[in-house]
């Protein structure tokens, strides 16, 4: 009896040496897993599944046949409407994409370079920073919404103001013009993001060894030379990154030209996500077509991004660090 | 005494049982709604003369469709399961798409006779109606007939109408609406228009078509509906409307100020849209008194308004009570008569139908009700000058057609002021491009409507 005890106190005291903690490393990781394999990765599996099917209506979501790649078909049988207006959308949305993400940069990487100058030593930086990051914390929708009642026709505050100011003397009717539209779709894109891009840029050029600007300054570079010559080479992988985040977020843009423009005028504003939303998500819910311009709107961005990190890739020394990976 | 002990406990116990057999009765119906309307009224009105019914009230808000996606979904999967609901609600924007399609049960199997139906107003019964099959399938236990409101000071003093029926006379129809609104321009000098806006009279216009959007499988495009676009773009261009959309600051503005002459509202634009709005500073949480004050303290409009019939008559909103098919069918005799019962409780019940409007003064769905009231010296409305909106709206909701109506009418209606009655009336587009602009619209969201 007394041996057979000893022999069990002896047993875990052997295990104990070769114990492994990994395993709650898993435990750890497992709630991020189970949201994400729940609410991401089978939501695009049931999409892409969805693509090759006749699911039409409600009634025939879960019931529903394959008919293999029908839908696909019909947005490339150019010169049909519903192909007409998918590639109508694309073409809208890479237009106010552009007219955001162009500005964009450029702000960001400016007020980057200021901030982070030693030789401009700025005041106020932390205020600055926090005024220009600011529009980024207001839902879209607000921002949708205000912007809608700001230049809304004929009775609106911007209207009102220009006419007492005798800009003018009736009122602009500002959503029936397409270039205005877009205009100001891609301004508030342009003004909710660039904030956003301006960190990032300067954690990236924080991120560079001082050691090479001290020797730039030492050399006797200009500012503009040791921006062109250092500063933007080294923080390309973070311009690839946010080049990448944008190109995902504003091809899927729909809550501001859906809250502000529902596509008006003349379909002119009407982007891919709204096409993916009006057919999947109004009558008479063609799921099928909305998963098939989805999974063609996934394509896109994935050889967008495949050019993208092609073009920004370091050719010369190693792979850029972090940028092939996004 | 043991003998008389025993046989008092033996009488007890089927007294017992007997309870116990009645309480097994109590019938459980699930009701899925997207406000709390609907519950207050079961609250206040059915529950205490119901014990042996259990209502389970489900609310899902039609915010972002999450009402009809819910609705889609539990009948697509699961339709005859303890969750789904044996009643729905079924608001304007989607009754069409549920009563024709198979979801809804026709009322006639649970029992519903047509004399029962015959007091129902005909235009809440054409809506609830399957365009398919002809079934009666929702029921409504009010009506929502629109009417046209307009300013009384401003009719008499620059039309020189001194009565509603002078007032009905110059829009009787919409040929005369227009000559008035002209006249009113030119008397005006353009201080007043006729009305805020051209899309502001798609509600009632809609209604003059004798044919629907679908008719048969195909896009109709009533010829009406070219008159309509004709008359828009004198609006617009003559200058005729104060070119708002509805919903907008311009067209609140138009219920406050001496802009406007005119708005075809429905029962509900009356009390929730229309009188909250009358004056600076009011809004819908005042009491009428409260209302009236600041109204008349800030200019406002208060009881200046009037009301008549219009050019056409027509209906807009409204909220429909289905059943569901799947649970009709499985349902037990006890269990279809208390679906029947709650159905015909609230729509076709005189008794609740007349403590209700007496309650609530609002238009209620039975014409035998309303004509109660009518007899009772209808309901002098204040904010009307004194004038009955009882009748005028039971001689509205007796004209409209509802027999027009499609499921397919929301989105159509959305694209056809998008791509048609905009451009055009603004004069961006000619009519043709218009059109067919429209008609792409219609073909790539209803790929099985065919579209000449």
């Amino acid at each position: 009896m007394q041996k057979v005890q000893t022999n069990t106190q002896l047993a875990p005291k052997k295990k104990r040496k070769s114990i492994s903690y990994d395993k709650y490393g898993y435990l750890f990781v497992a709630p991020f897993f189970i949201v994400f394999a729940i609410f991401q990765l089978y939501p695009i599996l049931f999409t892409f599944r969805t693509s090759v099917t006749d699911a039409a209506g409600w009634s025939k979501i879960l019931d529903n046949e394959i008919i293999g790649f029908a839908n696909f078909a019909k947005l490339f049988a150019f010169g049909t409407e519903v192909s007409n207006f998918f590639w109508q959308s694309i073409g809208n949305t890479v237009i106010m994409w552009t007219f955001n993400f162009v500005p964009q940069i450029g702000m960001a990487l400016l007020l980057a370079s200021w901030f982070t100058d030693t030789r401009m030593r700025l005041k106020f930086q932390g205020g600055f920073k926090v005024l220009i990051f600011m529009p980024n914390i207001i839902t879209a929708a607000t921002i949708g919404m205000l912007f809608f009642s700001l230049f809304s026709y004929p009775i609106s505050p911007v209207n009102t103001l220009l006419q007492n100011a005798g800009l003018i003397n009736e009122p602009i009717e500002w959503f029936r013009s397409t270039a205005i539209s877009r205009g100001m779709i891609s301004f508030i894109q342009w003004w909710m993001w660039y904030g956003n891009t301006m960190i990032i840029m300067i954690a990236g050029i924080l991120g560079i060894n001082p050691a090479l600007f001290e020797a730039a300054l030492v050399d006797g570079c200009s500012s503009r030379q040791t921006f062109w010559k250092i500063t933007l080479p080294l923080i390309k992988p973070i311009l690839l990154y946010n080049l990448v985040t944008s190109l995902v977020g504003g091809l899927t843009m729909f809550d501001i030209p859906h809250l502000m423009t529902q596509g008006n005028p003349n379909y002119t504003t009407n982007t891919v996500a709204r096409f993916i939303y009006t057919q999947g998500f109004e009558t008479p819910n063609n799921f099928n077509m909305a998963s098939a311009a989805s999974v063609v709107l996934f394509i896109i961005i994935v050889i967008c991004s495949l050019i993208l990190s092609a073009i920004m890739k370091d050719r010369d020394a190693k792979p850029a660090k972090g940028g092939a990976k996004k | 005494m043991k003998k008389i002990v025993s046989l008092v406990l033996a009488v007890m116990m089927l007294c017992g049982m007997m309870s116990f057999a009645g309480a097994e009765e109590t019938i459980t119906l699930n009701v899925w709604s997207f406000t709390n309307e609907l519950q207050g009224m079961i609250e206040k009105y059915y529950a205490p003369s119901h014990p042996n019914v259990k209502i389970n009230y489900v609310i899902y808000p039609t915010d972002g469709g999450e009402y009809t996606s819910k609705v889609d979904a539990i009948m697509a999967a699961a339709a005859a399961s303890d969750e789904a609901p044996d009643i729905f609600t079924l608001e304007a924007a989607f009754v069409k798409k549920y009563v024709n399609s198979d979801v809804t049960a026709n009322l006639a199997d649970l029992g519903f006779t047509e004399e029962e139906l015959a007091p129902a107003i005909p235009v809440m019964k054409q809506i609830g109606t399957s365009n398919i099959n002809g079934q009666l399938k929702g029921l409504s236990w009010q009506a929502t007939p629109g009417a046209l409101m307009y300013r009384a000071s401003l009719a008499e003093k620059y039309l020189g109408v001194t009565t509603p029926e002078e007032m009905q006379a110059k829009v009787a129809d919409w040929d005369l609406f227009m000559e008035t609104a002209q006249e009113l321009y030119d008397a005006s000098e353009g201080a007043t228009k006729m009305v805020v806006g051209a899309g502001d009279i798609w509600n009632a216009y809609q209604y003059s078509r004798t044919q629907g959007w679908v008719v048969d499988g195909k896009l109709v495009i009533d010829p009406v509906l070219y008159d309509y676009l004709d008359l828009t773009k004198v609006l617009e261009e003559d200058d005729l409307s104060n070119k708002g959309g509805a919903w907008t600051e311009t067209w609140f503005n138009g219920m406050k100020t001496d802009s406007t002459l005119c708005f075809l509202l429905p029962t509900w634009g009356l009390h929730y849209t229309l009188k909250p709005n009358c004056g600076q500073g009011t809004n819908d949480t005042m009491d009428d008194a409260t209302l009236k004050a600041t109204c008349e303290a800030n200019g406002g409009t208060y009881g200046d308004w009037r009301m008549v019939a219009g050019p056409v008559g027509y209906s807009w909103g409204g909220t429909w009570i289905g059943a569901n098919a799947a649970k009709v069918a499985a349902a037990t005799d006890a269990e279809k008569a208390a679906m029947k019962e709650f159905i015909s409780f609230f729509t076709l019940s005189e008794e609740f139908l007349y403590a209700y409007a007496k309650d609530s003064g609002d238009f209620v769905g039975n014409n035998d009700v309303v004509n109660k009231i009518l007899a009772e010296g209808g309901t002098p409305n204040p904010f009307l000058g004194g004038q009955d909106h009882y009748s005028i709206f039971a001689e509205a909701a007796n004209l409209a057609n509802g027999a027009i109506m499609t499921d397919y009418d929301e989105k159509i209606n959305s694209l056809w002021s998008d791509y048609v009655t905009t451009p055009y009336s603004k004069g961006e587009k000619d009519l043709d491009t218009c059109i067919a602009d429209f008609k792409a619209q219609v073909a790539a969201q209803f790929p099985e409507l065919v579209i000449e």
